[in-house]
């Protein structure tokens, strides 16, 4: 694991020097500290830490509404709330503000020690899933595309933004459940889904209900293999699919999605167009 | 399907509306149903995997999700369902599952749960299970569905 950089936000300089002692002693790096809100912002700015250890009171603001604050500059920034009080009301408060974790003071350094540890390896196996979960999916389409049909498609429109997006006629949803949850969604048109269906089961005119389970079967083995991919680099991952649901009809809209990462690729195939979309969220603070 | 996981997602229905500020939640009855779901406007998809596998729909038609939507929102008016509104409902879905997984975990069964997928339209959704049950719920006198797709390992 990298070295991993550190600010302590504390109103209390007698605070900041043992909060950074001990954070000295079990081998991370202080980079700097702040008193104030301000400061905060200013550090986090200008220091571009890691991570941030906050008080939760502060002459000029609470440490969540300083948490607030510096996420406006960083909005991955990892906070871990170190204070006296510990009560469920602050809990609930720092949830919800998406902190990384809680440490009551006095400070155990074995405790804070591990729980950053922790954070920072659940950090960085989301940063690992994120470079290689796109490229998983895509070989998984290219492959089972190319055993089924012998052609390979023609990707193109690469896209990482989350937006709403209107169906070609059916889309085949995949839940995706492991260390991190998401969900793989696979779209085209009717006309093109026949044409598959048709392909592989080698007959024309097929009744709908075939051609449903044709392509809920087809996106069930690209998600299946890109997760198997997926868990062959990491097995921490343990991706797994739930069974496919298909959705057809004249018109479905899929809601832009509350997802951590998202990319989306149209394939051009012999028999029509591909939409892939997949998606995961980074764990929430749960502890 | 085993009576456990049909009292945990009606359950999760009627412990988690209250909390949104929807006190007029009842449900009504239990169906067994084909798997062929047609959308009466909106429908959240959730995917589990673990003691129990399959697909849970929650199923509404636009106006009652708007109003749900209205009330996740502290009472702001909701006149399109818009993104904002789609979002409510999101987390809504992913809310239902998450407290009947946690109720299912009290009886045993564990299960993980997928991120939400929202769909709006006219549509209709096929499970993987041919057995679907259908638990009929009414939310401010408004049908709300919950269809379980679900098989026990």
């Amino acid at each position: 694991m990298r070295d991993t950089k550190i600010v302590v936000v504390d109103d209390s300089p007698f605070s900041v020097a043992m909060i950074s002692k001990i954070l000295g002693e079990k081998g991370f790096e202080v980079i700097g500290s702040a008193n104030s809100l301000s400061e905060a912002v200013e550090a986090v700015s200008t220091l571009k830490p890691d991570l941030v250890t906050m008080d939760m009171t502060m002459p000029d603001a609470d440490g969540l509404e300083c948490t607030k604050a510096i996420r406006e500059v960083d909005p991955n920034l990892k906070v871990i709330v170190i204070s006296s009080m510990m009560d469920e009301e602050i809990m609930r408060k720092a949830k919800k503000e998406k902190v990384s974790g809680y440490i009551q003071k006095p400070v155990d350094g074995d405790e804070l020690s591990l729980l950053i540890r922790r954070i920072m390896a659940d950090e960085e196996l989301f940063v690992e899933l994120e470079q290689l979960y796109f490229t998983a999916f895509k070989e998984a389409l290219t492959d089972t595309y190319n055993k089924f049909f012998k052609s390979v498609p023609d990707y193109k429109n690469k896209k990482t933004s989350n937006d709403e997006y209107s169906s070609r006629g059916i889309s085949v949803v995949m839940g995706i459940i492991g260390k991190y949850s998401g969900r793989m969604i696979l779209d085209m048109s009717i006309h093109s889904t026949k044409g598959i269906a048709s392909g592989l089961l080698k007959k024309d005119d097929l009744a709908e209900e075939y051609v449903i389970n044709v392509m809920g079967e087809m996106a069930n083995i690209i998600a299946g293999n890109a997760c198997s991919m997926l868990n062959k680099k990491n097995e921490i991952w343990g991706l797994r699919v739930a069974p496919p649901t298909v959705v057809y009809g004249e018109s479905i809209t899929i809601s832009k999605l509350k997802l951590d990462t998202v990319t989306s690729v149209e394939a051009d195939t012999i028999l029509g167009e591909i939409y892939l979309n997949v998606g995961f969220n980074r764990s929430e603070c749960n502890e | 399907m085993n009576k456990e996981i049909i009292t945990a997602f009606s359950n999760a229905v009627l412990n988690v509306m209250p909390m949104l500020g929807i006190s007029n939640v009842e449900f009504v009855s239990e169906k067994k149903y084909n798997n062929q779901i047609d959308s009466t406007g909106v429908i959240g998809i959730i995917g589990i995997i673990g003691e129990l596998t399959g697909n849970v729909f929650f199923s509404m038609s636009e106006d009652c999700a708007k109003k749900i939507a209205s009330y996740m929102m502290g009472g702001m008016e909701v006149a399109e369902f818009d993104e904002l509104a789609q979002s409510a409902i999101s987390e809504l879905s992913n809310m239902l599952a998450a407290n009947a997984s946690i109720l299912l975990s009290e009886t045993g069964k564990t299960i993980d749960i997928s991120t939400p997928t929202l769909i709006n339209g006219a549509f209709t959704v096929s499970s993987s299970f041919s057995e679907v049950v259908c638990l009929e719920m009414l939310a401010e006198n408004m049908p709300f569905h919950i269809y379980l797709s679900i098989k026990e390992k």
